[in-house]
């Protein structure tokens, strides 16, 4: 059975979208896209992630007529990136040179430069802070001046702001295998549709902009079980890349254009794999899961570097390691869209399965005619 | 003054730098605009570290301007939405392509535009350093 195409309902739609706009401004408040910017940093960077487009400025404009919904911002950013030329593709940028704002380690306790906490909500006690309901501008105001003040009398740092990799120095002693910088050009899915079997650009591309959530279950759910990786956190960091690229004519990296920088958040899990050694014997190596995402995003960059790994090693029968079941469904735009098609009108589909239903009880054979 | 580093001086700067460096130019010379500023997008393009392969990011806002001073064409990109300085970067980026003896002179303002930056970014990362652990072995 086709489609069939019906009409009716202009009026009721015009009025829907005015109740929609009533719903936004009935409180007679309204947050203003430049309080969202400055107050709303980790909803933003979830958004641009999903959304696979940095941009806090657009995203910042999308939550608010989203009146707050992920999904929705997440699409009109999409459907915003797809009306914009691509310009420009960057030169490769080297994780290294991340500025960082925040890095910790899970399986060493002294790490080379040492464990920065930087900015992070993981050890606030987890109870509502009904202060902030009268958190006026003369407190906030207070207490940034006093913290710059503390700060100003800081002596100040050297060095540049980036941190020797972790898993470098591993690699250094012989732990971990190393490989040559391999500068194939990636795959790109927004390009092309890709097939299975996926590429390691391909799935990695998918990943970073996968919805949080469902990257977090399927990574979760490889630890509970329905995967063979469990991996310990090497190393997260979180800052500021730099983004250049490549001037007409140039002449090499210092004659690119530094175009400005983008946060994000980078991890690196080590993952124990039973293998066997020259001798025959078991014996355990370990391999690397890698996770990235726009913005300060922990939880999903780890979730990342699980998936990472357990697409790494198909052999596996569980689901996790499925990379038909992992990347055709952790898109926020394909999965909430699909599952969104259903409340569509189907009135002629539905017709045809009733009158299916109908027609065996009759005792005909059920098939449609 | 290399491109890569004079750009991330006047992107990461006070933009009234780069507003008077353009001033100056456009004072003097013809400048003809090729393409208004508009916004696009810069695919990031990323090594990740397991197994040192290439990868997309994702892509990242930008403002582009092209401007055409005599015969040289000058590029101004900036991540985000931001006209008057990508148009800034267009007339200084052309400037510096055609050698206009303008330039020779604007290398100290930018070193001093750069020790300002470096003073700010040093003063970030001392306040990065207060959340460094100290780490004590607790004692039984």
């Amino acid at each position: 059975m086709g489609y069939v195409a019906v009409k009716g309902g202009t009026d009721a739609i015009e009025a829907s979208i005015d109740r929609l706009k009533y719903e936004r401004l009935k409180g007679g408040e309204q947050v203003e896209v430049s309080a969202i910017l400055s107050s709303m940093r980790l909803l933003i960077d979830q958004v641009m992630s999903e959304a696979s487009l940095y941009s806090p400025e657009l995203a910042a404009l999308a939550i608010k007529q989203a009146e707050g919904s992920m999904e929705e911002a997440v699409f009109l950013l999409r459907a915003h990136r797809s009306t914009l030329p691509r310009l420009y593709y960057s030169e490769t940028v080297e994780p290294e040179r991340m500025g960082v704002e925040r890095r910790i380690s899970a399986s060493f306790k002294d790490i080379p430069g040492g464990q920065l906490l930087g900015a992070t909500h993981d050890y606030t006690h987890r109870l509502i802070d009904f202060s902030l309901l009268e958190e006026s501008e003369k407190k906030r105001k207070q207490w940034l001046d006093q913290y710059e003040e503390e700060l100003s009398a800081l002596e100040k740092a050297t060095g540049d702001g980036t941190y020797p990799k972790v898993v470098e120095y591993l690699r250094e002693e012989g732990l971990f295998e190393t490989f040559e910088p391999d500068n194939t050009e990636p795959d790109d899915v927004t390009k092309n549709v890709f097939q299975f079997p996926a590429s390691r650009s391909e799935r990695l591309q998918i990943l970073t902009r996968g919805q949080t959530g469902a990257i977090t279950a399927l990574g979760y759910a490889s630890l509970r079980g329905y995967g063979q990786v469990h991996p310990t956190v090497g190393e997260v960091r979180m800052g500021q890349l730099p983004i250049t690229v490549p001037a007409h004519g140039g002449d090499g990296e210092d004659d690119s254009y530094y175009i400005g920088s983008v946060r994000a958040t980078e991890v690196e899990s080590f993952v124990p794999m039973p293998t066997k050694g020259p001798d025959g014997k078991q014996e355990l190596r370990f391999e690397i899961g890698y996770g990235i995402c726009y913005g300060q995003n922990e939880t999903k960059a780890i979730a990342m570097s699980i998936l990472d790994q357990c697409l790494e090693h198909p052999e596996s029968d569980a689901p996790s390691h499925d990379e038909e079941f992992v990347l055709l469904h952790v898109d926020t735009v394909e999965s909430t869209g699909f599952i969104s098609h259903l409340k569509m009108p189907h009135y002629v589909t539905f017709q045809s399965k009733l009158d299916s239903v109908r027609n065996t009880r009759k005792g005909g054979d059920g098939h449609e005619s | 003054m290399k491109r890569r580093r004079m750009t991330e001086i006047l992107i990461e700067g006070n933009p009234e730098l780069a507003d008077r460096l353009a001033s100056e130019i456009r004072h003097h010379y013809p400048v003809r605009e090729l393409a208004a500023p508009r916004q696009g997008l810069t695919m990031i393009k990323m090594r990740e570290t397991a197994k040192q392969s290439l990868f997309y990011l994702g892509e990242v806002l930008v403002t582009e301007a092209k401007v055409e001073i005599g015969d040289h064409i000058g590029v101004g990109i900036v991540a985000g939405v931001r006209e008057k300085l990508a148009g800034d970067l267009a007339v200084i980026d052309a400037a510096c392509r055609a050698g206009l003896s303008e330039t020779a002179g604007w290398t100290a303002m930018l070193e001093a535009e750069e020790i300002r930056l470096a003073d700010r970014k040093h003063r970030e990362l001392a306040a990065l350093e207060k959340t460094k652990v100290q780490f004590d072995t607790m004692e039984e």
